[in-house]
């Protein structure tokens, strides 16, 4: 792999699970928020 | 947009503009004389590793803030830190494995500084699965603190480990006796803008775990309410027949 090649593989794997850990807390704290509407 | 939607959002926006000067700069700035381009996967790995040590520095103060208040709020802090920290040290060896496998030409040794990383990130890991073992929230907050001070003894092993042993891993390259390693501004620049961003990002990530840790208590404070039976419904029954 080139050195670029090595540099995107690297950024994509930090920003992808970043995005991907960022985006479950948003998913979670969406959904539990709905539930306890629902529920109160 | 109401006010307070748009307070809920300001660290999204934090890191999503963090996140952007970041990458920029880290795509302008020179590549290495030794490295070549290979050198911009540093301004993702140190960043992390630094994240991973200031989450575990805050885990041991909350811990023991906890330890002497008794007050929940300090077991949140830790909780909400200690998962970042665990999230951002996988990072780091993830990233380390890429960095290592492009440079040294493997992705992992039995180096010093490498393996204690990786021990520091499964006691972490185990944290967070004692955590899991109690639903008592005093208990739970008793265990995790004890933890939480014990394991933040591997920050300062995990930091100078490249000090104290012969490793693979490069020493430190800017906070150094003999001066920074790195002799190209913007290189440093570019590295303490990273530090800087990552841990504004530290910051925005535990305000949002702390308010879904919120919001999961008071989750399940409706669901044990429901449970309870309601005022008046634990009245015995009378016995028929029988005079009072």
């Amino acid at each position: 792999m080139t050195e670029w090649g090595w540099v995107a593989f690297a950024y994509a794997v930090g920003y992808g699970s970043f995005a991907l850990y960022a985006g479950s807390i948003v998913v979670r704290i969406r959904k539990t928020r709905q539930v306890i509407e629902r529920a109160e | 947009m109401k006010v307070q939607t748009r307070i809920r959002r300001w660290p999204w926006v934090a890191i999503v503009l963090s996140l952007a000067v970041a990458f920029a700069l880290s795509m302008i700035s020179p590549k290495d004389d030794v490295q070549g381009e290979l050198v911009r996967i540093m301004y993702l790995h140190v960043p992390a590793a630094w994240l991973a040590y200031v989450a575990f520095f805050i885990t041991f103060v909350s811990s023991i803030a906890y330890l002497l208040t008794k007050n929940l709020r300090w077991d949140r802090i830790a909780a909400a830190s200690a998962e970042i920290g665990v999230f951002f040290t996988g990072l780091t060896l993830v990233l380390g494995m890429i960095w290592g496998k492009s440079t040294w030409g493997v992705p992992w040794t039995w180096d010093a500084r490498l393996t204690l990383t990786a021990i520091m990130f499964f006691v972490y890991l185990g944290y967070l699965a004692l955590r899991r073992t109690t639903d008592d929230p005093i208990a739970r907050a008793s265990r995790a603190a004890v933890l939480g001070v014990l394991g933040a003894v591997q920050i300062p092993l995990v930091h100078f480990s490249v000090v104290w042993w012969r490793t693979l891993h490069q020493p430190p390259s800017i906070i150094r006796p003999d001066g920074p390693a790195i002799q190209e501004p913007l290189m440093i620049v570019t590295l303490v803008v990273g530090v800087v961003v990552f841990t504004v990002i530290y910051g925005a990530l535990v305000v949002k775990r702390i308010e879904l840790m919120h919001l999961e208590e008071q989750l399940a404070e409706i669901e044990r309410s429901a449970d309870r039976p309601v005022a008046g419904e634990a009245v015995v029954v009378p016995e028929l027949g029988k005079k009072p």
